[in-house]
């Protein structure tokens, strides 16, 4: 007797359009609560197509069936995902001035738990995650993202992963950017995510990220396609080898 | 070329006015003189970029209405917080006025302009020369007050003025007269509003003279409902080593025209003004500003912000003159705006005269739809639509806002938060 294994997201058969050129080319994927993906592939080969559009940004077109703890989201506006519990972590999140990092923080968290958080509640959780994540107590002052240096950015992108708690977290190149005291720091915050039993997708060109984070399974996207999905020895192999090889398999099969 | 119709406004029986509110003989001769400076005026040329944009003509109240005396108006008179003064001005006539013991004390004095000795100063700022509306204001002005602040007294507390529009059909024609004395120090708010429903004009002057070394905070909060075809001017003198905080925050209105700004006269004396106008409907809002250096080693700095929503339209003018006398000055002059909606429109022209080298002078100038990578970052978040709006839109006005003094940022922020929720 199996357990039948839990399921936190779903997709099948995702193609995503820029446009009318198909940058993603039927994609399936199975995530359990806790489980880390890396997809990793070529720069151009629709990594961050499939992770902005599996969230609704509005210069994509997705087709497929997308299901988030077992329910169809793929009707579901940007804002009503996140709500449903899915999360993105931007490659380049933007700058919004005028909007400090706490008072978007608290109007985030408010939306996401459906109810008002206190103030006091809301700080003292707020502190604690910062600290996991060695940030300065006084960047929760400072307005979002604006004159943040890349792993500032980064940072703040992995503290909402942590205060928001969402049940699936897409993080598009989250590892771009860092010095390696700021990759440990990130990649801590993945793990610590991943313990809460947030199942994540990691999008990323490089190996240098999972040398922190232990994926479950690494999968190679090219040319909008899944060509090889495995164990994390493979993200070894595409690290020595470069992608070249896989791409002339793809194309001969 | 077609010349503009001449403006006919004969036979303002403007000693009719001086008559009933028993004016001074100073005070006569001034609404005579703005008279016959009007009656020699013809409409401003529309290729001027002052008037580019807004037909001069819907700023001519019908003549049987200029003048009149007023019909008592009903309005709203709830001042909140602790001030220094409040008055209120409502159908031509000043009619509440309290001055706290503290203020009076210093020498302070909240007066009714219509009896007030005001030779040398009323029009000094805005003489009737200045346009057509100023003139006419000149004229038949009822409504005023003169505030005066003696040399070295500075209030902790506001002086707030409530400003009332007339009924339908009516002109009001508040006039403002501001004497600070040297190294004052004090906030003093203007609150533009409407006691009833109906459609009107109201045309206004506000004129600051700005003693040596004093330091006044002049906000100018305009809430008007959309019936009213308004035009308000301000002007700041300032003296040697004054300086003036100008803020400007335009919200209601069918069709409002505001120019404001500065004449930095004495050396070393310094403006900032600040604004913010939120429009929506079909409001069109038209703002100059103008400082005008004279002195050297003065400086300026504009900072205007815009948001519209429907299909409202924007334009703003701004000017930027630094005489040959006025070496070692700075100038700044940002405006940016935001089109919240497709059918909202704004238009941007920054005026530069700039007549000596030694100046460091510069401008900048963005009209933009909503950011759409702004607005799925906040959406992605779990933000609703309309909150995620609220959002980058107050972050937009915010880092004009926060330069503001206290109390009418207060005022400012309830407006844009009763303007922001209404559109949801």
């Amino acid at each position: 007797m199996t357990q039948p294994r839990p399921v936190v997201f779903a997709c099948r058969c995702v193609h995503v359009w820029v446009g009318d050129r198909e940058v993603v080319k039927g994609v399936d994927l199975v995530v359990a609560p806790g489980e880390i993906h890396a997809i990793m592939g070529p720069n151009g080969s629709g990594k961050s197509s499939f992770a902005n559009a599996l969230m609704g940004h509005p210069a994509y077109t997705l087709e497929g069936q997308v299901e988030l703890n077992g329910e169809d989201v793929s009707g579901l506006s940007p804002d009503e995902k996140a709500r449903a519990g899915m999360f993105l972590a931007f490659q380049y999140p933007v700058a919004i001035p005028g909007v400090s990092v706490a008072s978007f923080l608290r109007a985030a968290l408010t939306a996401v738990r459906g109810r008002e958080i206190p103030v006091r509640e809301f700080r003292r959780e707020l502190h604690a995650r910062m600290e996991e994540l060695e940030m300065d107590p006084a960047f929760a002052g400072r307005h979002l993202n604006d004159g943040f240096s890349g792993g500032e950015k980064k940072r703040l992108e992995i503290l909402q992963l942590l205060m928001l708690r969402p049940r699936f977290a897409l993080l598009d190149e989250t590892d771009s950017g860092l010095d390696i005291d700021a990759l440990k720091v990130v990649a801590a915050g993945i793990n610590a995510a991943a313990r809460e039993d947030v199942g994540m997708v990691l999008v990323t060109h490089y190996q240098r990220l999972l040398d922190h984070v232990q994926p479950h399974v690494v999968h190679v996207l090219v040319e909008g396609r899944i060509v090889r999905s495995g164990k994390p020895e493979l993200a070894r192999e595409l690290e020595a080898r470069g992608y070249d090889w896989l791409s002339r398999e793809n194309g001969r099969a | 070329m077609s010349a503009e119709p001449v403006l006919v406004m004969p036979g303002l029986e403007v000693e009719r006015i001086s008559d009933a509110r028993g004016e001074p003989a100073a005070l006569r001769a001034m609404r005579r003189q703005a008279r016959e400076v009007l009656a020699e005026m013809v409409l401003p040329d529309r290729a001027r970029h002052l008037w580019r944009y807004t037909d001069p003509r819907l700023f001519v109240p019908h003549r049987e209405s200029v003048g009149a005396v007023p019909t008592e108006v009903r309005a709203d008179w709830v001042v909140n917080g602790s001030h220094s003064a409040t008055a209120l001005i409502a159908g031509g006539a000043v009619r509440e006025l309290e001055l706290a013991d503290v203020a009076r004390r210093a020498g302070v004095t909240v007066t009714d302009l219509h009896g007030a000795d005001v030779e040398e100063t009323l029009g000094s700022a805005v003489p009737p020369s200045h346009g057509f509306v100023e003139a006419l204001n000149t004229a038949v002005w009822q409504g005023g007050v003169l505030v005066r602040v003696p040399a070295g007294v500075r209030l902790a507390a506001p002086i707030e003025l409530q400003i009332v529009a007339g009924g339908s059909g009516s002109v009001a024609t508040p006039r403002v007269l501001v004497l600070a004395g040297e190294s004052s120090s004090f906030e003093i708010v203007e609150n533009h509003l409407c006691g009833t429903l109906e459609s009107s004009h109201v045309l206004g002057i506000s004129e600051l003279l700005v003693g040596p070394s004093a330091h006044v905070r002049h906000g100018l909060v305009q809430r008007w409902h959309g019936g009213v075809i308004g035009h308000l001017t301000v002007r700041a003198r300032l003296a040697r080593g004054a300086k003036a905080q100008l803020s400007l925050a335009s919200f209601g209105g069918a069709v409002v025209k505001v120019d404001a700004g500065a004449l930095l006269e004495g050396e070393g004396a310094e403006v900032e003004t600040c604004g913010v106008a939120m429009g929506g409907n079909r409001q069109h809002l038209d703002h100059h500003t103008e400082h005008l250096h004279s002195a050297p080693r003065t400086r300026s700095h504009l900072d205007f912000k815009v948001a519209l929503t429907q299909a409202a339209h924007s334009t703003y003018t701004g000017l930027i003159r630094i005489a040959e006398s006025a070496g070692a000055s700075e100038a700044y002059q940002e405006n940016r705006n935001l089109l919240l909606s497709a059918d909202a429109r704004a238009e941007t022209i920054p005026e530069l005269e700039i007549l000596t080298d030694d100046v460091r002078c510069s401008h900048g100038a963005t009209v933009a739809p909503l950011d759409a990578e702004q607005l799925f970052y906040l959406l992605s978040r779990g933000l609703p639509p309309g909150q995620a709006q609220r959002l980058i839109v107050y972050g937009f006005l915010d880092q004009t806002l926060r330069r503001l003094p206290q109390t009418t940022r207060e005022r400012i922020e309830a407006l844009i938060a009763e303007r922001l929720h209404s559109e949801d």
